[in-house]
């Protein structure tokens, strides 16, 4: 009995992924994977529009092969199981290129089984190594790594000449990888690393660890994570009057920790991809986006806009939609984009990648940092 | 010198926080006492009371009144009040239709509630961290120039003396008032104070109205105390509670105010003298050391099986 049942299943199975298919010929489908909702959807929305709008302008001109790209949007919250739902979801609706997803503990899971299920992944915001680490074929960004990140506030951190620094991390892929990077280069300039300590994400009481952190004597303060813990961070410090400046990657880079923090912001330093928005070439985009209402200027607008060029430019090389040809086009060709050209190197990750660090200010702007001394 | 005052300062984080964990944990224990259900919902009114205090404090600022007492007052009051309708509602819906079930049943219907109400802030209010201004600033330093200065700021003053007039209060209403005797009647026995003529329907309204307000009092100061407000955040504040509540003794009111204060103190002494990463093991490995040798919490009473 159970062959013949089993036959029929696959048979009904192929007919579906057919008509599947069929239907997928009219358009290419780009799927656009992050965070719509929960604490970090201000990142999210970061993606989706800088996607959204190269998807228009690109169809605008054409489309891709003569057909028109269409975006369709899944929401991962930020969270490793939805994460694998998306995926899944994803898979089943015929997608076969991928932008996303934001945060690395989301990323990691899902490109697993998008490698496994044939679907070409460009992340515009994951900056764990890890996930280039495992030789995967199908998986790209458009964004540096942490272990670029990392040395990069390091340095800027010792230039400083700090007599004791301290690195908290939220114990995130993300935020423990980026605080790790941090670390070892700091040990290796020979500064002192007073504490090396997680919190957990979500928690809101940090009395205890700024009380520790005043007891060490600390005068830096890196951490590794996102705005909304930060954010309360620096405000208890602030008002258990802890002397110390603190530094974070661009998780901490956004108006958010400004509502949370106030004036407690002042000062922070945090290292960002550089202002995208600002280069001349650019402003033509970036007026686009201005007169839809919307702000290019955060860090994952241009790089999520580079991502959908990305797989365009794939396509058109190989002049066909079959992921695998795409990736072997992206890996050989060189690609111009509003985050300047892009090359890739074997593993998916871009050749280089440029790290500024600037100074946020409590009404939500930012200033480059003078970087004379490296 | 300079260990005393820093075991102090923590010493004192560790109140601050726990006398919150006691006010929403009295919730938990003063609904368990009476009907021997647990309100997984609880910790959610606690989060919508912190969210009302915001949204009162903000209303406030736009019609330009800026009188501190004023504020708070205003706030605490709107906080109670809709913490209160809230608690009412969720035990009119989702439990009395349930009650005299097996078990599981209002365990189940209170998780569902849980997850509703956190839904809803999400929607109503969108996902996002929500600064809280803050009200209460300074405080007084201890300890001289160089060294390690202790902190007490006015904020966390605010927050032991609310916690112990409302625990004051909470106190004299359940040895002294009409309602309060009702309520030890209930928890006692309850079918035999339906016969007595209580109207214990009342009476379980009356404990989640209780409950509820005092755990908006607790979201308005911790939403000052820490600095922002999440739909998400009543979750692990309420598990938290929750298991200051099963510490001390769950049924017993001196027992959730005493657990409380051991969960905060044993959470502040770990970050500060081992690492903030084993904060969660160390008090839950506490919860799991006295139900080991304690099963009914440090002040609970052993339950005896009514023939």
């Amino acid at each position: 009995m159970r062959t013949p049942v089993r036959k029929i299943t696959t048979a009904v199975t192929a007919a579906a992924a057919l008509t599947a298919a069929g239907q997928a010929c009219a358009e290419i489908q780009i799927g656009i994977a992050g965070p719509m909702t929960g604490p970090v959807a201000q990142y999210g929305d970061m993606q989706f529009s800088g996607a959204r709008m190269a998807i228009e302008q690109i169809n605008e001109t054409g489309g891709v092969l003569g057909e028109q790209l269409v975006a369709v949007e899944y929401d991962d919250v930020c969270d490793p199981k939805q994460a694998v739902t998306v995926a899944n979801r994803l898979v089943n609706d015929g997608v076969q290129f991928v932008v996303g997803h934001l945060c690395s503990s989301s990323t990691q899971p899902a490109s697993d089984i998008y490698e496994d299920e044939g679907v070409l992944m460009v992340t515009p915001a994951s900056t764990s190594p890890e996930i280039t680490e495992r030789g995967y074929e199908l998986v790209f960004r458009t964004i540096g790594l942490d272990s670029m990140q990392g040395p990069v506030a390091a340095n800027y951190l010792a230039s400083l000449k700090p007599e004791k620094v301290a690195i908290v991390h939220d114990k995130q892929q993300y935020g423990e990888g980026i605080a790790t990077a941090v670390r070892d280069t700091l040990q290796k300039q020979g500064i002192e690393v007073a504490m090396f300590e997680g919190i957990t994400a979500g928690d809101k009481d940090f009395s205890s660890l700024i009380t520790k952190l005043k007891q060490a004597n600390v005068d830096y303060v890196y951490y590794g994570g996102y705005h909304p813990e930060l954010g309360l961070i620096l405000r208890q410090a602030r008002q258990a009057d802890l002397d110390a400046t603190f530094m974070g990657p661009e998780g901490v880079g956004n108006k958010d920790i400004n509502t949370i923090a106030g004036e407690a912001a002042e000062g922070l330093l945090v290292t960002l991809p550089p202002s995208f928005d600002q280069k001349e070439e650019n402003q033509e985009l970036i007026k686009a986006f201005r007169d839809k209402g919307e702000d290019p200027s955060g860090p994952f607008v241009l790089t999520s806009y580079a991502a959908v060029q990305v797989i365009a430019r794939g396509i058109e090389m190989v002049d066909s939609t079959n992921p695998f040809e795409v990736a072997d086009a992206l890996r050989k060709g060189s690609f111009e984009t509003p985050i300047g050209t892009i090359e890739y190197d074997k593993t998916g990750d871009l050749e280089s990648f440029e790290f500024v660090v600037y100074e946020w200010h409590s009404d939500g702007s930012k200033t480059p940092v003078n970087q004379s001394s490296r | 010198m300079q260990d005393l005052l820093y075991f102090s300062q923590q010493l004192i984080n560790g109140l601050t926080i726990g006398s919150a964990y006691a006010l929403i944990a009295i919730g938990y224990t003063m609904v368990y006492g009476i009907i021997g259900m647990i309100n997984f919902a609880h910790g959610e009114i606690y989060m919508i009371g912190a969210y009302t205090a915001l949204i009162a404090i903000t209303g406030l600022a736009t019609l330009g009144i800026a009188w501190l007492p004023a504020v708070l007052i205003v706030a605490l009051i709107c906080a109670m009040i809709v913490s209160s309708a809230m608690g009412w509602a969720v035990e009119r819906t989702a439990y009395r239709p349930v009650r005299g079930r097996h078990r599981l049943i209002p365990l189940i219907s209170a998780i569902g509630m849980s997850i509703f109400l956190q839904n809803y802030v999400h929607l109503a209010q969108g996902s996002r961290n929500i600064g809280f201004p803050a009200l209460v600033e300074g405080g007084l330093q201890f300890g001289s120039g160089e060294g390690f200065q202790m902190s007490l700021s006015y904020m966390q003053i605010t927050i032991f003396i609310t916690t112990v007039i409302c625990m004051t209060a909470l106190s004299l209403f359940i040895s002294r008032s009409r309602i309060g005797r009702a309520c030890r009647a209930v928890s006692q026995d309850l079918g035999m104070a339906n016969l007595l003529g209580i109207d214990t329907n009342r009476i379980i309204s009356a404990t989640f109205v209780i409950g509820a307000a005092l755990a908006a009092v607790a979201g308005l100061l911790l939403g000052m105390y820490y600095g922002s407000v999440d739909p998400l955040f009543g979750f692990i504040a309420g598990l938290k509670a929750f298991t200051a509540a099963v510490l001390g003794g769950i049924g017993s009111i001196p027992g959730a105010m005493l657990g409380g204060l051991i969960l905060g103190v044993a959470e502040s002494l770990t970050s500060g003298y081992l690492s903030g990463e084993y904060k969660d093991v160390v008090s839950f490995g506490l919860l799991i050391l006295i139900l080991l040798f304690k099963p009914t919490g440090l002040l609970g009473k052993p339950e005896v099986e009514k023939i």
